[in-house]
């Protein structure tokens, strides 16, 4: 009996020391990339949100038709992915309120691999003010084009509202925002010099809250993108 | 000398079995059905025909345009949910879903079943001394137009896609089976041919649910038009990308006018051959039973269900409350902005505070019979009982409404209550049929749907499974509408005029004076409502974008004002608070994922996916 045991251990252990032994040699995905979006006409970050400008990002090492997968940016005009597995990729950015970039870049994405996309607006928000009455505030601003050939129609100009500092498209509330928002429904030729001064006024602010405030201008192209002003504090007293 | 016998009998043996065997199994297998089987009988054709209607991509009650849980779609794993409805992400109604999800599709690639069709057309001429040259080249006429709706639904979600005609041979090299696609006016072009040919080969008349040269006649001008509109606003609102540089999605614009003559010549040929149901002097009543009577006139090409066979829908029991159905769950309801489509309701006063109403039934007070025949009004009766609904009570109103409207809710002074037996002053606070904002089970927007509702079944017999009635997917009241639209695009607004005024007085609605596009497009949608036509509509016509830009919906909430004893109703957000945004990129739906893996040659995926 006692022998029986030993010899079914044995082949257990046979079994368990051969099992197993493929392992997966394909590398982790260690790769990294990020870089920069950047406004060409300020050369600062693109002014941007969520829902807006995504890294679109394909792996052409891997397939002739890969799968696209996309890099969103962050709030401040930077974008990163630390989990990339190492290749050639085609990459271009997309979604956002600037003029479509149509060559895309190649990249061979390793550990720490950077690069920066140079970005034309569509439309560059001047002059932004904000003043509160009470409580209501109202903001200002000038809209201008750096190519106003070609431009997409301009649908409306919101204010986004936020109790946060991450305020942009689908983060801001509505009541404050969507609803706050001026048609426009023009060319950007076509408009005046006071078309394109524009106010919006947002009242009944809860008074005590602290308000983070900017404001979008959408135009009508395939992605329905909106340029974004810098982010400003309000507080309502 | 004895091993010699020993050798021929060995060799004789041998020789008398090698020449015996094997003969008994060279006979054809008797447990496989072989084409001939099939094909050389009318019956057995009829039931390779009855596999093929059955797949048919209609989008009928059970229609999930979002999958559902078995992403098929047609034949979902769930269809007693009805009221996941196209309808209800569009502002028709508001309901389950929660946003626009339906836009990027479930993946329908339907090539399975157009294989079987290939495989009818290639095999039906081998037949023609079992089943006669005039039969064969009806049943050709028949699998043309069953071959040109699987290809609809596909071109209408896609674009252009591969055109596969001929049987396949899974053995041929993956380089012939990996077929390219193709461009989208060749995809349209292809639909529009084979509905020709099912025009020309079909007989006059057919069996209800199954084609005729008019019903494919009436579906060219459904499909001509949706092409015609894709070429002309297409051309306009779109999304740019490799796709689109490559032709296969848009049309030239160019091409518009042709489309729209096809269409407008296929439905002038359905004229005369069915016509509007017309047979009760009750303009509600009859518009009620044009969806119900089997007799009817209209009824160009129909599905139909049964309990026996285990296919009933649940149309009945998914919209209406069950406090009319023996057992039930809705969950879309009709929205005020689609009820303003026939008429702005008088429910205020010039002075701007709500008008008061004696009793709920008076808001129905002369609105149009087709408006009343679609939509349940508060107030209206069903199977012996009434639309209680009631969003809540005031003791007494001031003002008016807009100022009401425009509160935040905890200021202001009405009651409202989340269960049915919530009692205020020995009064119940909201109605049997609602409206409460907890649960999905009670409209939210005042209304419910009534177009297809059988009336006339009894309470206990309102149940999951239990709905027969057939759905109509095809009824002359479309092809007037197509051609109208068609007639119109083409300049012709005379006949447009003659073919909506049709359409109006049959539906107990003041004849127009005078036509343009917007009438046309509305006289669609409140005569197309609820059946699943609207979203491609907004689709073809390019306007989805707009129509449902972070779009919200309003609903008609009716309240009992105590101290007046009278009623008001206030128009307010549907109590969802749904939020539907259509992005560009739905105009197509992306190639499913599993076909590009398979195929390298479906690249590149429509534009922005």
């Amino acid at each position: 009996m006692k022998q029986l045991i030993s010899r079914v251990l044995l082949g257990v252990c046979v079994l368990a020391a051969s099992a197993c032994t493929k392992i997966d040699n394909y590398d982790a995905p260690d790769a990294s990339f990020e870089g920069r979006l950047i406004d060409a006409t300020t050369h600062a970050n693109f002014l941007t949100s969520q829902n807006s400008i995504q890294v679109r990002m394909e792996q052409v090492s891997w397939s002739a038709t890969p799968t696209p997968q996309e890099i969103p940016s962050k709030f401040d005009g930077t974008f990163k992915d630390t989990k990339l597995f190492k290749g050639t990729y085609r990459i271009i950015p997309k979604g956002g309120a600037f003029w479509p970039i149509y060559d895309s870049v190649r990249v061979d994405i390793t550990k720490g691999s950077s690069h920066d996309f140079e970005l034309t607006p569509y439309i560059t928000i001047k002059n932004f003010t904000q003043s509160l009455v009470g409580t209501t505030l109202t903001l200002k601003f000038d809209i201008d084009a750096p190519i106003p050939a070609g431009l997409p129609t301009i649908i409306d100009a919101q204010p986004y509202v936020n109790t946060t500092k991450l305020v942009g498209a689908g983060a801001s509330i509505r009541d404050y925002s969507e609803t706050k928002a001026v048609v426009i429904n023009k060319e950007f030729i076509d408009m005046s010099m006071a078309d394109k001064s524009i106010t919006l006024t947002i009242p009944n602010l809860i008074s005590g809250r602290k308000f983070f405030v900017r404001v979008g201008v959408r135009l009508n192209d395939s992605f329905k993108s909106s340029n974004f002003s810098e982010i400003v504090e309000v507080d309502v007293p | 000398m004895k091993s010699i016998y020993k050798l021929i009998i060995a060799i004789s043996i041998g020789v008398a079995a090698t020449t015996t065997s094997c003969q008994k199994l060279n006979i054809a297998p008797t447990n496989i059905i072989t084409p001939d089987i099939i094909f050389s009988s009318e019956a057995g054709v009829n039931s390779y025909l009855a596999n093929i209607y059955r797949s048919l991509p209609i989008e009928d009650f059970k229609y999930r345009p979002d999958g559902g849980d078995g992403g098929r779609g047609f034949n979902p794993d769930n269809p007693w949910m009805n009221f996941y409805h196209a309808g209800a992400v569009t502002g028709e109604m508001v309901g389950p879903f929660g946003g626009m999800d339906i836009g990027g599709g479930f993946g329908y690639w339907p090539y399975g079943s157009i294989r079987d069709v290939n495989f009818l057309i290639e095999q039906l001429p081998n037949y023609k001394a079992q089943l006669t040259e005039a039969k064969v080249n009806a049943l050709l006429g028949e699998a043309h137009f069953l071959r040109a709706y699987y290809y609809f639904a596909l071109a209408k979600r896609y674009g252009g896609v591969p055109l596969i005609t001929t049987v396949q041979n899974p053995g041929a090299p993956l380089e012939e089976l990996q077929v390219h696609r193709d461009r989208e006016d060749a995809t349209w072009d292809f639909i529009g041919d084979e509905l020709q040919l099912g025009y020309q080969l079909m007989p006059e008349t057919s069996q209800a649910g199954r084609a005729n040269k008019y019903v494919a006649a009436a579906y060219k001008s459904r499909t001509m038009l949706y092409a015609g509109c894709i070429a002309k606003y297409g051309s306009v609102n779109f999304v740019d990308g490799d796709a689109r540089s490559g032709g296969f999605v848009g049309i030239d614009a160019g091409k518009a006018n042709g489309y729209f003559t096809k269409a407008f010549d296929a439905a002038k040929l359905v004229e005369g051959h069915y016509s509007l149901y017309n047979k009760n002097a009750d303009k509600v009543q009859n518009y009620v039973d044009a969806f119900l009577k089997s007799d009817s006139p209209e009824n160009i090409f129909i599905k139909q269900y049964s309990i026996n066979s285990n296919t009933a829908h649940s149309w009945d029991a998914t919209y209406s409350p069950r406090y009319m159905t023996a057992n039930a769950l809705s969950r879309a309801y009709p929205t005020l902005d689609f009820v303003e489509r026939f008429t702005q309701l008088g429910i205020t006063n010039s002075d701007g505070t709500p008008k008061r109403f004696t009793n709920l039934a008076d808001i129905q007070a002369g609105l149009e019979p087709r408006l009343l025949a679609t939509v349940y009004f508060p107030g209206a009766t069903l199977r012996g009982l009434q639309f209680d609904t009631q969003r809540g009570l005031y003791s007494n109103f001031s003002g008016t409404a807009a100022a009401e409207v425009a509160k935040q809710p905890a200021a202001r002074a009405y009651k409202i209550s989340g269960d049915v037996n919530t009692l205020f002053e020995g009064r119940r606070i909201i109605g049997f049929t609602g409206i409460k904002t907890s649960g999905d089970e009670l409209t939210r927007t005042g209304f419910y749907v009534r177009k297809y509702i059988d009336y006339a079944k009894p309470i206990n017999t309102v149940d999951l499974y239990r709905s027969e009635q057939p759905w109509i997917d095809m009824r002359y009241a479309e092809v007037l509408l197509n051609r109208a639209e068609a007639a119109f695009e083409l300049g012709n607004s005379a006949d447009a005029l003659t073919s909506i005024n049709q359409i109006r007085s049959r539906a107990g609605a003041t004849a127009l004076g005078g036509i343009d596009m917007a009438k046309i497009r509305n006289e669609r949608c409140m005569e197309l409502a609820f059946e699943n036509q609207y979203y491609w509509d907004l689709k073809r016509w390019r306007v989805a974008d707009v129509v449902l830009d972070n779009a919200r919906f309003k609903g008609l909430m009716p309240y009992y004002v105590i101290n007046e004893n009278k009623y008001i109703f206030l128009s307010e957000p549907e109590t969802f608070g749904r939020n539907y945004n259509f992005e560009k990129k739905y105009y197509y739906e992306p190639i499913p994922g599993g076909e590009l893996g398979k195929n390298p040659n479906l690249y590149p995926n429509n534009p922005n996916y």
